[in-house]
C-alpha cells in the first residue's frame, strides 16, 4: 500500500471540520474584516489558523486514542452536571448556528434569483437524504466533494486584483487593533474559526471512522491541511473585499452584501463565484452541524451511534439530526422573523461555550487514565493553556466592548 | 443492534421481570451518585468528612460494599463497613467518632464505583448494547450493603444535574441488574466475561461485533483480550474489512495473529489486504506457517476477482478414496470451518474431477469408492483471475450455493460461497456514489 493510499483512507475529519468553519458566519466576518480594515488584520487570521490546528489536532487525537466522543468524555471525567450543561449549550448553539447556515443558503440563493421558500427546504431535504440514506463512506465523499466549492473564493480573490505586497505585509506584520470596532472584528475572526461544534465533530467523526493510533501521523496531515485551507480561504475572502470594497470605501453587513457589492468592481463572475461559495459553504456546514449535534447527544446519552447504523439501531441519533435540521431551516422560513437576535445570541453561546470545552479538552489530554501513553506532556499542555488564555482575553474584550454604551 | 426474533424477546422478558423485583426494592435503594459529597457524621452527629467514593468487591452476583472513601480535609481516608451505623441518602452515619484513618489503597478485585463505573461505558449483556451508567443503586437485603443495580436511563443522568435533594433521589426508571452488566477498567480484569455462564456466551457473533464497534478503544481492547479466541474471531468475521483492520492493528501482534488464524481465510485476507507491508509481515510471521501460507496465497489475488473473494479452506480428496474416508475427512474439517459445502474430488495429478455435495454421500455404503459418485452434473468453475461480474453470472446461471475456483492446470485452488459474493457486492456498493445506489443502477 502506498503512502498516498494510506492518507486517502484517513483523510476526512480534519478537512471537513476545518472547512466547515468557513461557513456563512465565517465568510461574513472575513468579508467585514477585509472591507473595513483592508489587509491590516490578516495576521489575526494566521493566529486563528494556528489555534485551529492545535485544538483540532487535539480533538482528533482524543477521539482516536479513547474511541469516545467529546461529550461522553466530559460526562465521564467531569460528571453529570458538567455534561448536562455542556450538551444543553452545545444543542442550543448548534441549532442557532444551523439557522445561520440556512440563512446563508437563503441569501446566496436570492443572488441567483431563487426565493428562500424553495432554496431552504430543498437544501434541508438534500442534507437529510444524504445523511439518512448515505452510509458513512458515501456521506464523507459527497461532503469532501462539496468543499471543492471553496475554490470559488480563490477565484473571486484573484479577480478582485489585490495588492499582493500589502496582503503579505498584513499577514506577517501584526498591527494591534486600537478602536473597539477593530478589536470586535478581530475577536470575531478568532471566534468564528474555532467553533465548539467543530471540535466536537472532529472527535466524534474520528471515532466513527474507526481510526486507530496508527493513523495519528496521517491524521495530523489531514488536520493541518484542513486548518490551513480554512485559513487560505479566509485569506482570499479578506483580500477580495480589501482590494475592492475597502479601496472604494463601501461598507457591508454580511457576506451576501459583499457578493452583491463585488459586481460593479470585479464583475458579475466574481459576484457569482462569491455567492456560489457561500451556498456551498452553507450546505457543508448545514450537513455537519446536525451530524455533530447528533453524535454528541448519542454519545453523552451512552448510546454510541454511527452513520452506518439504521434508524432502528440509533433512534436518538437520527431524532437529534432531524430536530436540529428542522428547527434550523424552519426559523429561516418564518415570514417576517428577524434572525439577528438568534445569530448574535448563538455567537455569544459559542464564545462562552468555547472556554470550558477547551479547558475540558486540555484536561482530558493530560489524563493518563484516558490517554495512556498519548497523554500530553507539560510543554504541550502549557501551549494549550497559553492559547486558552489568549482566547479568554479576546472573549472578555468582546464581552466588555459589546455592552451597550 | 441486530434484529432478532426469539432471543431478544426472551431477554426483554428477563429484563422486565428483574425490573419488577427492582421496583419492590425501590424504596430501599440508595443512589451512589447522590451519596457522593454528602456528609459523613460520627456517633454524636458531628461532621467527620464528606463521602468521596463507594468501593465494592468485584464478585459474582451482587458485590458487597468493601469500604467507603471519605474526604477529610485534604485527605482521603478509608472507612470499613463495620464502622458504619447507617447508609442514608442524605448522609453516612458512623458508629463512633473515632475510627482508624487508613489511607486509600487500590486493591485488585475492588471497584471504585464513582471513579470506575458511574458515567463510564458498560456492556448490557441482556439488551446486548453499550450503555453509560447514570447511577448505581445500593441495597441491604441482609446485614450487608450490596451493589444491586445500574441505572442507565437518560432521565437519571439529567436528574443528577439538578441541585439539592431532587438531584440525589433515586429515580429507578431503567435499572439493569448488576449481574447482567460488564464494567471495564477494573483492576483484576473483566472476570465476569470468563465465567462459563456469563451472558457473553449467549451472544450471536453479529451482536458481539456491534458491541465491539460501539465501545471506546480501551474498553474494546479489554473485551477483545478477555474473549475466547473463537468467539472473538467469529465476531470479527461479521465486521467489514476496514473495521476488522482497525481492531487488529490495535491488538498486540500475537493476539492479532491468533484471531486471524481462527478467522475464515477469505475474511482474514480481506482485513490484511489494506495493512502496510511491514505490519502485515509481522502478523503473518506470528501465525502458524500453514495459515500464514494460505493467507499469503490469497493475498496475491486482486480484491475484486474470484481469487480475492474465494476461501481456500475446502476438503480435497483423491478419487481412489472410499466414501467412508471422504466422510471422515469432512468430519475432520467441520471443526475448522462451518461452511463446508461439499467435497472436491481430484485425480492423481490434482486436477478437479467433481464437486460432490454432502447429500450425495448420505446413505452410501462407506466401502464404495468415491469415484463411483463422480458424474454429472459437472461442477461449474471459474479461474482465479475472473472478475466479480463473471463470478456473479456464473453463480446465478449455476443456481448452486458455491462454485470452485481452478488454476490453468484445472487444479482447485478455492471455493466461492454465495455469502462471499454478497460480501464482495456489499463492499463494492459501499464504494459507489450515493446517487448510483439511490437510482439502483447496477453498474
Amino acid at each position: 500500500m502506498t503512502a498516498l493510499a494510506g492518507l486517502a483512507a484517513v483523510v476526512g475529519p480534519g478537512l471537513l471540520a476545518g472547512l466547515s468553519d468557513d461557513d456563512p458566519a465565517g465568510i461574513t466576518t472575513y468579508s467585514v474584516l477585509g472591507t473595513d480594515y483592508g489587509y491590516t488584520f490578516l495576521w489575526v487570521l494566521a493566529v486563528s489558523t494556528i489555534a485551529l490546528v492545535l485544538f483540532q489536532d487535539l480533538g482528533a487525537r482524543i477521539g482516536v486514542v479513547t474511541g469516545q466522543g467529546l461529550a461522553g468524555l466530559i460526562r465521564q471525567r467531569y460528571g453529570a452536571r458538567a455534561g448536562v450543561l455542556a450538551i444543553t449549550a452545545l444543542f442550543v448553539a448548534n441549532v442557532g448556528t444551523t439557522t445561520a447556515e440556512f440563512a446563508g443558503i437563503a441569501a446566496g440563493g436570492e443572488i441567483f434569483g431563487v426565493p428562500r421558500y424553495i432554496s431552504v427546504p430543498v437544501a434541508a431535504a438534500l442534507v437529510s437524504v444524504l445523511v439518512l440514506r448515505g452510509g458513512f463512506r458515501r456521506v464523507e465523499r459527497v461532503l469532501l466533494a462539496l468543499s471543492a466549492v471553496f475554490i470559488a473564493y480563490v477565484g473571486a480573490g484573484v479577480l478582485a486584483g489585490p495588492d499582493w505586497g500589502a496582503a503579505l505585509h498584513g499577514l506577517v506584520v501584526p498591527t494591534l487593533p486600537t478602536s473597539s470596532d477593530a478589536i470586535l472584528i478581530c475577536t470575531a475572526t478568532l471566534g468564528t474559526t474555532l467553533a465548539p461544534w467543530g471540535l466536537a465533530f472532529i472527535q466524534s467523526y474520528s471515532v466513527d471512522k474507526k481510526l486507530t493510533p496508527h493513523h495519528l501521523g496521517l491524521l495530523r496531515i489531514d488536520v493541518i491541511t484542513g486548518a490551513v485551507l480554512t485559513g487560505v480561504i479566509g485569506f482570499f475572502v479578506v483580500i477580495s473585499c480589501a482590494a475592492t470594497l475597502h479601496a472604494q470605501g463601501i461598507s457591508i453587513t454580511d457576506a451576501s452584501d459583499a457578493a452583491v457589492a463585488l459586481e460593479p468592481l470585479a464583475g458579475r463572475v466574481a459576484t457569482e463565484l462569491f455567492a456560489f461559495g457561500l451556498i456551498g459553504a452553507a450546505l457543508l456546514a448545514a450537513s455537519i452541524l446536525p451530524l455533530s449535534t447528533a453524535y454528541s447527544i448519542s454519545d453523552i446519552a451512552g448510546r454510541p451511534a454511527a452513520l452506518d447504523d439504521s434508524f432502528r439501531e440509533a433512534p436518538l441519533f437520527y431524532a437529534s439530526f432531524g430536530a436540529v435540521t428542522v428547527i434550523g431551516a424552519g426559523l429561516v422560513l418564518i415570514p417576517g422573523i428577524s434572525l439577528v437576535p438568534i445569530l448574535v445570541g448563538t455567537q455569544v453561546i459559542n464564545a462562552v461555550l468555547l472556554l470550558p470545552l477547551l479547558t475540558y479538552m486540555s484536561g482530558i489530554a493530560r489524563d493518563r487514565k484516558l490517554m495512556g501513553e498519548y497523554a500530553a506532556g507539560r510543554a504541550v499542555s502549557s501551549t494549550y493553556l497559553v492559547v486558552i488564555g489568549l482566547i479568554t482575553v479576546c472573549i472578555l474584550a468582546l464581552g466588555v466592548l459589546s455592552l451597550p454604551r | 443492534m441486530v434484529a432478532g426474533t426469539e432471543e431478544p424477546a426472551r431477554r426483554r422478558r428477563a429484563a422486565a421481570s428483574r425490573f419488577l423485583v427492582r421496583r419492590e426494592l425501590g424504596a430501599a435503594l440508595v443512589s451512589v451518585a447522590g451519596l457522593v459529597g454528602r456528609p459523613v457524621r460520627g456517633g454524636d452527629g458531628e461532621l467527620v468528612g464528606r463521602l468521596a467514593d463507594v468501593v465494592v468487591r468485584s464478585e459474582a452476583g451482587y458485590p458487597p460494599v468493601a469500604g467507603f472513601v471519605v474526604r477529610i480535609g485534604p485527605r482521603r481516608a478509608w472507612v470499613h463497613p463495620q464502622d458504619v451505623a447507617g447508609v442514608e441518602q442524605g448522609q453516612l452515619r458512623l458508629l463512633s467518632s473515632r475510627f482508624d484513618l487508613q489511607d486509600v489503597v487500590r486493591r485488585p478485585g475492588e471497584i471504585q464505583l464513582v471513579a470506575d463505573v458511574i458515567d463510564h461505558q458498560l456492556v448490557d449483556m441482556d439488551g446486548v448494547r453499550v450503555v453509560r451508567a447514570a447511577d448505581l443503586y445500593l441495597a441491604s437485603p441482609g446485614e450487608i450493603w450490596r451493589l444491586v443495580g445500574v441505572d442507565v436511563s437518560l432521565v437519571s443522568f439529567l436528574r443528577r444535574a439538578l441541585p439539592g435533594r431532587p438531584g440525589r433521589q433515586p429515580s429507578p426508571a431503567k435499572v439493569l441488574d448488576w449481574a447482567g452488566v460488564q464494567p471495564f477498567g477494573i483492576t483484576g480484569g473483566p472476570v465476569r466475561l470468563n465465567r462459563p455462564n456469563s451472558g457473553v456466551h449467549r451472544l450471536r457473533p453479529a451482536e458481539m461485533a456491534d458491541l465491539l464497534e460501539d465501545l471506546g478503544r480501551v474498553e474494546r481492547r479489554e473485551l477483545l483480550a478477555a474473549l475466547d479466541t473463537e468467539v472473538a474471531a467469529d465476531a470479527l468475521e461479521e465486521m467489514n474489512a476496514p473495521d476488522v483492520l482497525a481492531v487488529l492493528r490495535d491488538a498486540p501482534v500475537e493476539r492479532a495473529a491468533e484471531l486471524l488464524t481462527s478467522m475464515e481465510s477469505d475474511e482474514a485476507a480481506d482485513a490484511l489486504r489494506d495493512l502496510p507491508d511491514d505490519e502485515r509481515e509481522d502478523v503473518l510471521r506470528a501465525m502458524p506457517a500453514a495459515s500464514a501460507g494460505e493467507l499469503r496465497t490469497l493475498l496475491t489475488y486482486e480484491e475484486e476477482t474470484a481469487g480475492g473473494v474465494m476461501t481456500s479452506g475446502m476438503v480435497l480428496i483423491g478419487s481412489t478414496a472410499t466414501v467412508g474416508e471422504a466422510v471422515a475427512a469432512l468430519r475432520a474439517a467441520a471443526g475448522r470451518s462451518d461452511q463446508q459445502a461439499g467435497l472436491v474430488v481430484v485425480d492423481q495429478e490434482g486436477r478437479l474431477l467433481d464437486d460432490v455435495s454432502v447429500f450425495e454421500l448420505l446413505g452410501v455404503d462407506p466401502n464404495r469408492s468415491i469415484a463411483e459418485l463422480v458424474g454429472p452434473p459437472w461442477p461449474v468453475t471459474v479461474p482465479p483471475g475472473a472478475g466479480l461480474r463473471e463470478v456473479v453470472s456464473t453463480m446465478t446461471d449455476n443456481r448452486g450455493s458455491s462454485i470452485v475456483v481452478v488454476d490453468e492446470q484445472e487444479r482447485p485452488v478455492g471455493r466461492i460461497l454465495a455469502d462471499d459474493v454478497i460480501d464482495a457486492l456489499t463492499r463494492r456498493d459501499d464504494r459507489r456514489w450515493p446517487w448510483q445506489r439511490w437510482i439502483g443502477t447496477s453498474s
